[in-house]
């Protein structure tokens, strides 16, 4: 089946900061799986989906994302019938509407510019290698006004959990915020599929009534109004929404089954190109169970942890259990068990870092420690 | 078109018999290096960060791969409103069609293309050269002493200079003898096969050649001697830096060996001269829980549970459990099954060595159905790309193992061919 939707991805959560790792750049932009960017895993799924048009909602701190998106040439969106667009908060001048300086002007534009029937709305907190042709199938099949993505992955994954019940005909009739008990719950998975004019009108009655931020929340709760139903994801998914779940599902790629679910042959997922050297495990390193990139030069121990392009980890130097972001030089002898690094920091030698599975020490970017 | 001050041209349609099976699909500019590079990579590489936006690449040998790679130049740049990235081919025309005779002719043939840009400066280029190299300063010396040919040469070992075409030079600069492979140099500045030629003089030394049913049409032989007969202003650029033609299997295993041992003479990390390439749209590699990694260089893709020591590993290898690949050059999405030892090995793309197999000087009573010491020397091994390999095979070093042709069938040692890899690069 042939998608007709256009694309909207939310690069902010209202509900989901990753301390310092949000401090300079939006959730979609967070650094994940080595040489990823969260962003990358939704805007393959869709243009591996055949979503043709995409457009990111930026709040703030969107620079970094702006920086990786480009002209969205690496997700082939940057073609005469296949386009990025990028949506910063819009300053509109013109009285046409409601409230002339809306936030949700340029999402407006956007969404009324496109031709296709319907909108596909993903959150930035969830990571999985999917297409969207089965959800949007049976959207259209059960002529729901919106289908919400869920799942009953029984992970503990902290909050928010927007947990979602459903009637016996399968229409949603209750939501719930960090319910008491999530783990049986059917657990919202941060997409929706909706008709783009049903989409325009709420967007218009949202800016007309002065609101001028947007999230999925805002449609889940309508489900008293609207005919909402629930499609179950059964594959693989990452949700990211604390620094533990980051530092959690970033552990689980060591596990080759998930590298398996997540980098499939037939679905592939692309990411901003670098041209780095090749790594180089120099004289005297040792390396277990690690991912890591391109550009990386490895002397010392290494086990149980994930690299970005370009790490420096000097002689004697042992790093355990860590995610260690692009360009970080961890410099001889310095020890680390259970900790986040951040860009462009300098781990000096005699440093001791340690933390803890839930509670991983986070460095932030550019410190020079 | 605008234009263009200069336009580089890159001679890639040599076959490279020395190479054996490596070339026997490919030409050897699009051979695989480096772990994520064609050889081609360098010097496209160095157009663009020599600022040269127009570029020809002269192809003739099994074209397919190299043209496939290089696209329309989008991965170096070279994807242009004005200039870019041109393949040419040899063609037809109505007087007839002729194959590139040699590297004269083959510009020769593309006097129209060059003209169309109406340069000052032509840069002929080797596409199978592996160097790091500043052309803008070449072409600013060739300026500023107003020479009508400059000739990049590099100092090499005197003991050496019988292997290269050695320029006899005066105290300045000026090229005043070429010797081809001299038994007894006078000098040891061999030309890198780099040469930059003003346009309008090198148009009319290309078309008295053509003429001359003698000539061989070759750069070296042919042009460089007329304009060295007739008097013509010929200056020596001296390059400072590594440079290697990777003509033989030795040669293309020792670059690859020096990147490990003597990463600083190419600096690949180099962010002011980076080399790009296509880019396989591959995750991060993977290093196992039992692995061992020592002197290894490894990139986008890889999977290593084994044992790697001082190798160089491209994209996507897989080195199972139990195996160990030592001072070898592993050619993307190569495949080493558990208990296999392979040392001094290249192993060309997507070939999958079976369990248990033993590669290597060391190894005793190994099959010497493929040695071949005429183009594997030095204890080294070649696999040509997409073999799958039997089980608890040995083969006696030096073998240089290749597909059976059509007639020969499969035979117990080389038993099918790996599928074909979708191409998954950007």
């Amino acid at each position: 089946m042939v998608i007709d939707a256009m694309g909207l991805i939310l690069a902010d959560h209202d509900h989901v900061t990753l301390s310092n790792l949000t401090q300079p750049r939006a959730l979609a932009a967070v650094p994940f799986a080595g040489r990823y960017r969260i962003i990358d895993f939704i805007l393959s799924n869709m243009v591996n989906s055949g979503i043709k048009f995409v457009g990111v909602l930026a709040e703030s701190k969107y620079r970094s994302l702006m920086d990786h998106l480009g002209t969205g040439a690496s997700w082939d969106l940057d073609r005469m019938t296949q386009r990025l667009f990028i949506l910063p908060p819009f300053m509109n001048t013109s009285l046409r509407r409601g409230d002339p300086t809306s936030n949700l002007s340029g999402l407006l534009d956007y969404v009324e510019n496109g031709n296709q029937t319907h909108v596909v709305i993903a959150d930035s907190n969830v990571v999985m290698n999917e297409s969207y042709t089965d959800i949007y199938k049976a959207h259209i099949e059960s002529g729901a006004d919106i289908t919400a993505l869920y799942n009953r992955d029984g992970d503990r994954f902290g909050s928010p959990v927007i947990s979602l019940d459903f009637d016996s005909n399968g229409r949603m009739n209750d939501l719930l915020l960090n319910a008491p008990d999530t783990a049986k719950a059917t657990n919202f998975l941060g997409l929706t599929i909706i008709s783009r004019d049903l989409f325009l009108n709420i967007l218009g009655m949202m800016i007309a009534r002065g609101q001028d931020e947007f999230s999925q929340l805002t449609l889940l709760k309508m489900f008293k109004d609207l005919n909402i139903v629930g499609y179950e994801h059964r594959g693989r998914s990452l949700r990211i929404n604390s620094v533990a779940t980051y530092y959690s599902a970033s552990m689980k790629l060591l596990e080759k089954t998930t590298l398996d679910d997540l980098f499939r042959r037939d679905r592939l997922i692309y990411t901003k190109v670098k041209n780095e050297a090749p790594a180089e495990f120099l004289e005297g390193c040792k390396a277990k169970n690690l991912l890591s990139s391109d550009g990386c030069r490895i002397k010392g121990e290494v086990e149980n942890s994930i690299f970005f392009r370009s790490v420096q980890v000097g002689k004697h130097a042992s790093v355990k259990n860590s995610i260690i972001f692009q360009d970080v030089v961890i410099q001889d002898g310095v020890i680390l068990d259970h900790v986040i690094i951040d860009k462009d920091c300098v781990i000096r030698t005699g440093v001791e870092l340690k933390g803890q599975p839930d509670y991983p020490v986070v460095i932030e970017k550019g410190a020079i420690v | 078109m605008g234009r263009q001050e200069t336009v580089a041209m890159i001679l890639a349609g040599g076959q490279g018999t020395r190479l054996g099976v490596l070339t026997e699909h490919v030409a050897k500019p699009a051979v695989p290096f480096g772990g994520r590079y064609r050889i081609i990579d360098f010097p496209l590489s160095n157009c663009t960060n020599s600022g040269i936006e127009t570029v020809g690449v002269l192809t003739q040998y099994e074209p397919l791969e190299l043209n496939r790679y290089i696209g329309n130049g989008h991965s170096w740049d070279l994807d242009r409103n004005n200039g870019g990235t041109y393949i040419l081919p040899p063609y037809q025309s109505i007087t007839g069609s002729d194959w590139y005779k040699g590297t004269a002719n083959a510009i020769y043939q593309n006097i129209s293309f060059i003209d169309r840009f109406n340069p000052d400066f032509v840069l002929i280029l080797s596409g199978d050269h592996v160097y790091k190299m500043d052309y803008s300063k070449m072409i600013r010396q060739h300026q500023e002493t107003n020479a009508d040919a400059t000739i990049a040469v590099i100092e090499v070992p005197w003991e050496e200079t019988h292997r290269f075409g050695i320029m006899n030079t005066d105290e300045e600069a000026n090229i005043i003898e070429f010797d081809e492979k001299p038994e007894h140099a006078k000098n040891n500045l061999a030309s890198m096969g780099t040469y930059c030629f003003s346009w309008p003089v090198l148009k009319n030394y290309l078309i008295l050649d053509e003429h001359d049913k003698e000539s061989e049409n070759d750069f070296g032989k042919n042009i460089i001697s007329a304009m060295l007969a007739d008097k013509q202003s010929l200056k020596a650029y001296t390059f400072n830096g590594y440079w290697k033609d990777v003509g033989t299997i030795y040669s293309l295993w020792e670059s690859n060996m020096d990147l490990l041992d003597r990463p600083e003479d190419i600096n690949l990390h180099d962010d002011s001269w980076r080399i790009y390439s296509r880019n396989p749209i591959r995750p991060s590699h993977y290093i196992g829980p039992d692995a061992v990694m020592d002197r290894v260089s490894v990139t986008d893709g890889a999977v290593i549970y084994g044992s790697a020591i001082h190798s160089m590993l491209s994209d996507s290898v897989f080195i199972e459990e139990g195996a160990t690949v030592k001072d070898s050059f592993l050619m993307p999405g190569v495949v080493v099954k558990k208990g296999s030892n392979l040392n001094r090995c290249i192993v060309g793309m997507n070939t999958v060595i079976g369990e248990n197999v033993q590669v290597g000087p060391e190894v005793e009573g190994g099959i010497d159905f493929y040695h071949d010491e005429r183009v594997c020397t030095e204890g080294i091994t070649v696999f040509e790309q997409n073999l799958i390999i039997n089980d608890d095979i040995k083969f006696a070093a030096n073998s240089m193992v290749y597909a059976p042709t059509a007639d020969d069938g499969f035979n117990e040692i080389v038993i099918g061919l790996s599928e074909l890899e979708l191409m998954t690069e950007v």
